[in-house]
């Protein structure tokens, strides 16, 4: 070998190694092929004519009812777009929208009010100042009590998806678009919650810091600095989870909303496979937008 | 008279905004706050969440000799769970590095050494644009429909099976980590990719080995917590008949075994903690 080769052989051998990331991707490793190998997955079974006969099918029915056995027109897709679109399309688009948009806010909303008992430097016996005297164990707990409370709080609110939400809450409260708005602002809040509690935690304290020499309780200097503070990057977390409550939201109707998912539900049932694919695809539009919105406000306010 | 822009600052008018699209959207949907409480519903609420304190161990009623115990099932479908959405983020990191690399603008930048050819010219000015552009709308389209839709789709062209649950997960997943992962590169900084191309690298080698690894950090960051996002979308498949946790939980929650519901609930939350707590560590020890 080389001296060259000898050298990079060295320094290689001197690389900063980490042995719990190894393990960690070993670990991760064996998940997966033991994740691939236990899914049996019917490879053979997947090019059968049978499949491929329902595969012909679906193509041929994604194809506009009323176009079909005839020559393209645009005026007659137009006459079928239209007609939907007026009957079922547009209610439903807008149900979707403002679903999504009362729940983000409730979400938003609820999840400020937990923000400052989340917050580790806000619950604490001595907020944003030096202790006086050596902390005492008994002055400390109860705060780290209440930190893991609301903090659990927001655990659970959001370990459980929206669909399943949705799925208990129709029981409890009936057919309606509550269910749905509450099964959103539920997740949402636990998400916004965690990272609301985290731009807090990251405050520059000097402010803060100053109002509490001041004499100012916890809430009066949560009201002035750290509200103003923390605006501009929850505004930005809000309208992030508002494009994902629009994407969630397109589903949620699979229960029994009336919005897009459940014309998708009702079509697919039906066996009406262009209107599904049309409530589909109005969906994303819909997704688009909401994006497109939320990108260009949060610019805006990323600017200012 | 100060203009109005004076008196509200962005901010406010940004939340002042918000409170008014709040209001349409409440009156669009006609929602009635009464409605909110559970009236005649009271008593199946109550038992609920009431059940929530006592988590069932065995089958709350009598079962035939020979059923499966119920932590068993539970173990069973949290494992199904999580065997989904590892599989289904296997293919999505794959498919979303691959898109990632066509959709990131950094893939084939501006050579003054080398672009004197005309068909590197040709590629750099017109054909790599239009890659850019053609898998950027690819990703979005992918991406803006919902995993539910996406199975939705599969089972009316395939009909229900293993992949297509795992396609139904990682195909909007391949959107939203090409988009991520692209603009991860993108603001990776350049010295190490264009040290590579100065001693004659090729923008695969360039990628490959100066950029993609500086990157790997926030990739990693990112990856785990699209796996416990993917964990839930795996959760929800259950309720369309693939054997995860879902599927065990609709049927329990139609015959009203609601502490049997608590049980798989807990194990959700508990698998959604720890994957939580264990992406925290890997996150920090990465960074380090």
């Amino acid at each position: 070998m080389s001296q060259r080769n000898l050298e990079i052989q060295s320094l290689r051998l001197k690389r900063p190694t980490n042995r719990f990331l190894r393990f960690n991707f070993l670990g991760l490793l064996i998940l997966l092929v033991a994740a691939w190998t236990h899914l049996d997955i019917p490879w053979p079974e997947l090019f059968s004519s049978r499949r491929i006969e329902n595969l012909q099918r679906f193509v041929h029915d994604i194809y506009p009812y009323d176009l079909r056995d005839q020559p393209f027109s645009f005026t007659g897709f137009w006459q079928w777009f239209t007609k939907i679109w007026s009957e079922k399309g547009f209610a439903a688009t807008q149900t979707t929208f403002s679903m999504s948009v009362v729940a983000i806010i409730l979400a938003g909303g609820t999840a400020m009010m937990f923000v400052l008992p989340a917050s580790r430097n806000v619950a604490s016996p001595e907020p944003f100042l030096p202790a006086s005297q050596k902390p005492q164990l008994r002055r400390h707990w109860p705060w780290k009590m209440l930190v893991a409370f609301v903090r659990g709080l927001f655990i659970v609110a959001r370990a459980i998806p929206e669909y399943i939400w949705a799925f208990l809450l129709i029981a409890l409260l009936g057919p309606g678009a509550w269910p749905a708005i509450l099964a959103l602002a539920i997740h949402n809040f636990g998400i916004l919650g965690k990272l609301g509690a985290e731009v807090v935690e990251n405050i520059d304290p000097t402010t803060p810091r100053a109002l509490r020499g001041q004499g100012l309780s916890r809430l009066q200097i949560g009201i002035v600095a750290l509200f103003p503070m923390s605006l501009s990057k929850w505004l930005l977390f809000f309208f992030y989870r508002w494009e994902t409550c629009i994407r969630e939201a397109t589903v949620l109707g699979m229960l029994g909303i009336v919005s897009l998912g459940f014309w998708t539900r009702e079509s697919r049932a039906r066996d009406w496979y262009d209107e599904m694919l049309l409530f589909i695809l109005l969906g994303a539009m819909l997704v688009l937008v909401g994006d497109f919105v939320s990108t260009v406000t949060r610019r805006w306010i990323r600017r200012a | 008279m100060r203009p109005l822009t004076r008196i509200f600052g962005l901010r406010s008018r940004v939340l002042l905004g918000i409170l008014i699209a709040g209001g349409w959207a409440a009156w669009q949907l006609q929602l009635d706050f009464h409605e909110l409480l559970p009236s005649n519903r009271w008593d199946t609420a109550r038992d609920f969440f009431h059940a929530a304190l006592s988590p069932a161990i065995v089958y709350e009623d009598p079962t035939p000799p020979g059923t499966q115990p119920l932590l068993a099932k539970v173990a069973k479908g949290i494992w199904q769970t999580i065997c989904f959405a590892m599989t289904a983020i296997s293919m999505a990191i794959v498919g979303g590095v691959l898109l990632g690399f066509l959709s990131s603008s950094a893939w084939w930048e501006d050579d003054p050494v080398r672009d004197t050819n005309w068909l590197r010219q040709l590629l750099r000015n017109l054909i790599n644009p239009t890659i850019v552009w053609l898998t950027r709308t690819f990703v979005v389209l992918i991406r803006s429909i919902h995993e539910l839709l996406w199975a939705i789709l599969f089972l009316s062209a395939m009909g229900l099976n293993t992949l297509t649950a795992i396609l139904a997960i990682a195909v909007p997943y391949t959107g939203y980590f090409a988009k991520v992962f692209s603009e991860i590169i993108d603001e990776t900084p350049r010295d190490a990719a264009y040290a590579i191309r100065e001693l004659g690298g090729s923008p695969f080698n360039v990628f490959f080995f100066g950029l993609l690894p500086r990157a790997l950090p926030d990739i990693t960051a990112y990856a785990c917590y699209r796996f416990e996002c993917a964990l839930r979308s795996s959760a929800v498949m259950g309720f369309f008949g693939i054997p995860t946790i879902g599927y065990y939980l609709r049927p329990a929650f139609d015959e009203q075994h609601f502490h049997e519901v608590w049980t798989y609930l807990y194990a959700l939350i508990l698998l959604i903690v720890i994957v939580d707590r264990w992406s925290d560590l890997l996150r920090r020890r990465i960074t380090q």
